[in-house]
């Protein structure tokens, strides 16, 4: 609705019920520095009291325009600038990067790679759960979640470091493969530990502690309905797109690497405690999206081929030959995409980033308007967005 | 459905428009005439048999210097040179500007991509931001980042950059700025202060300075 019609409709004028006192619409900055945006988002909103009319998303802060660097350096001098977008899970950034460009390159991948890359692309996707989980507890004034989940995440951090040499930016995949194999020091035995852990134990406690709390429900259900048709029109992926009752998964829809090997299920929201679509249909999205990674996991690992890990030498500066594709991948945000124009030189020509949070984030001026600022907040936690991926 | 199949139902609907169809690369392309791409996009859209509901991805290309023959010889962008300096050039730019659609059919489960080219001088392309909502700001970005114009959008404003900035940067012949705001961004040291403080001469006329005075009383 535009602003003009805001001020002139009949609810607007009725509330000037005290002569000779005028009521306004308010403007309002929410952030850049806000601790419920997630990053340095800024919201300017147009509220009349509690309720929002307008919500406007700037965004920019963090531009970098990653995407003229890549007009500019190699093929494999890139992959560490997509660690840098979704900060939280930068392993499916690496896997979305190099897939889209070993369609280009038409590289095929040893199979021990294809293995490897989905072990650590699924527990980078824990890891950002894990934080989704805890930030949208803290937005609801929940606290002590923040503390279970950054410990689960410290220990994927840890077993990262050790396949990667780097805890937060990894920087591990390379066109053709991975830039190391898996240690010998009983990795892969530890991750199968850590994932029955979580299992058996960790999600039984966020479930406790936060999913089926009382109040979280009361604050949750019914909040924000997006229902599917939005969220497919405005291009809503990932857990938005799958809590609105949409059954789309790149992993199963448009297979990449080599998931159509496993077994595993998507979840989608059902509605069980309020409206298909609603905050916490994408709240608990993500709680079941960590079982599933748990079971890709364990089957990756059990039947981890050996073999080469490395279709191209580590040293060895690639080239693509001309022409032109758009790949994508499920990252832990949604479809993460690049298309990539190649002209047969050591740098792309073009490389588009499509972001998942991008994308969601813009639903937000639709489903936004009407919610209490406080309900806004549960929005965004549930929109799980991280700026690096939508300013790149 | 085909590639081959979902172009020749495009085809009979746009007639002329339909420019071509190539399945050479790596993935098949529908090439559309730009002023009617929106119009295409409608039918893709609604027609049962193609039911594309979701816009993947919208991409903005500058195919200046762009190495037809596949050798890696494309022009090059410009940066700092080795002395802190923007880069220039006399290479005039000519090429092309380009949108792609990326398509994808929730209910049918096919993709599609469908390319525009305009010239140059005359970059505007009609906006579909009415047949996809998604793509409001993914056609804000090619306006921001490309300088691409999309006739009908409901907002054409910068989304990444600010909004007075000047310049396009993903077009080919940017040149990088060597200041924002009085920021030099030349590639001087990290050292160096921005904001170097400016010398006070003092003032003959004032004896001493005010508001130290002892309060009396």
């Amino acid at each position: 609705m535009a602003i003009e019609n805001i001020k002139t409709s009949k609810g607007w004028a009725d509330q000037d019920h005290v002569p000779g006192l005028k009521s306004e619409l308010l403007e309002l900055n929410m952030g850049p520095q806000h601790p419920a945006t997630h990053g340095v988002l800024r919201l300017v909103l147009l509220t009349d009291g509690e309720v929002v009319y307008k919500v406007t998303p700037v965004m920019g802060y963090l531009h970098r325009c990653a995407e003229k660097i890549a007009e500019g350096v190699n093929y494999k001098q890139w992959v560490v600038y997509t660690d840098r977008f979704d900060y939280l899970s930068p392993m499916t950034c690496n896997h979305a990067y190099v897939t889209a460009l070993e369609k280009v390159m038409q590289q095929e991948v040893p199979e021990r790679a294809e293995h490897i890359r989905i072990v650590v692309s699924e527990l980078s996707r824990m890891a950002s759960h894990l934080i989704a989980l805890a930030t949208f507890g803290l937005d609801m004034g929940a606290w002590t979640p923040l503390l279970y989940c950054f410990r689960e995440r410290e220990v994927i951090l840890d077993l990262l470091e050790r396949i990667s040499g780097g805890r937060m930016l990894y920087n591990y995949m390379v066109p053709g493969g991975v830039r190391y194999d898996v240690p010998k020091d009983n990795w892969a035995s530890d991750v199968i530990d850590f994932i029955t852990m979580i299992e058996n134990k960790k999600l039984k406690d966020y479930n406790e502690l936060l999913s089926f709390n009382k109040i979280f429900i009361g604050r949750l259900a019914n909040v924000a309905v997006i229902d599917p048709q939005t969220a497919i029109d405005y291009g809503c992926t990932g857990p938005v797109l799958r809590g609105s009752g949409v059954k789309f998964d790149c992993r199963k829809d448009d297979p990449y690497s080599l998931y159509h090997k496993f077994d595993f299920e998507i979840p989608v929201g059902m509605g069980e405690k309020g409206t298909v679509g609603d905050c916490w249909d994408r709240y608990m999205v993500r709680v079941r999206e960590i079982e599933q990674s748990c079971r890709i996991i364990r089957q990756a690992l059990e039947s981890l081929p050996d073999g080469p890990y490395q279709a191209i030498e580590l040293k060895k500066i690639v080239k693509a030959p001309a022409g032109a594709a758009y790949s994508r991948v499920e990252s832990a945000k949604g479809e993460l995409g690049h298309y990539i124009i190649a002209d047969g030189g050591q740098t792309a020509f073009r490389n588009k980033v499509r972001s998942p949070s991008f994308c969601n984030l813009q639903v937000m001026e639709k489903v936004g308007v009407g919610l209490m600022i406080s309900d806004l907040v549960a929005l965004i936690g549930s929109l799980d967005i991280v700026l690096g991926e939508i300013d790149r | 459905m085909d590639q081959k199949e979902i172009y020749q139902l495009m085809a009979e609907k746009l007639g002329t428009a339909a420019l071509g169809f190539s399945d050479e690369g790596v993935e098949a392309c529908a090439d559309v005439a730009p002023e009617r791409i929106a119009e295409a996009c409608l039918f893709l859209r609604d027609d049962e048999r193609l039911a594309f509901n979701q816009l993947m991805c919208l991409s903005g290309i500058d195919w200046d210097g762009y190495d037809e023959n596949g050798k890696g010889k494309s022009v090059k962008i410009l940066g700092y040179a080795e002395d802190g300096q923007p880069e220039t050039s006399d290479h005039v730019s000519e090429g092309d500007f380009g949108v792609v659609y990326s398509l994808y059919s929730h209910s049918k489960l096919h993709k599609f991509t469908v390319r525009v080219r305009v010239s140059r001088d005359k970059a505007a392309v009609p906006s579909v931001a009415q047949v996809w909502s998604t793509a409001d700001w993914h056609e804000r970005e090619a306006w921001d980042l490309l300088g691409i114009s999309f006739e009908g959008h409901p907002n054409l404003r910068r989304i990444l950059l600010e909004e007075h900035w000047v310049g396009h940067p993903l077009r080919k012949d940017y040149q990088m700025p060597d200041s924002w705001d009085n920021v030099p961004l030349n590639g001087q040291p990290y050292g160096n202060n921005p904001f170097p403080t400016p010398e006070v001469t003092p003032d003959p006329t004032l004896d001493q300075p005010a508001g130290d005075d002892p309060v009396e009383g």
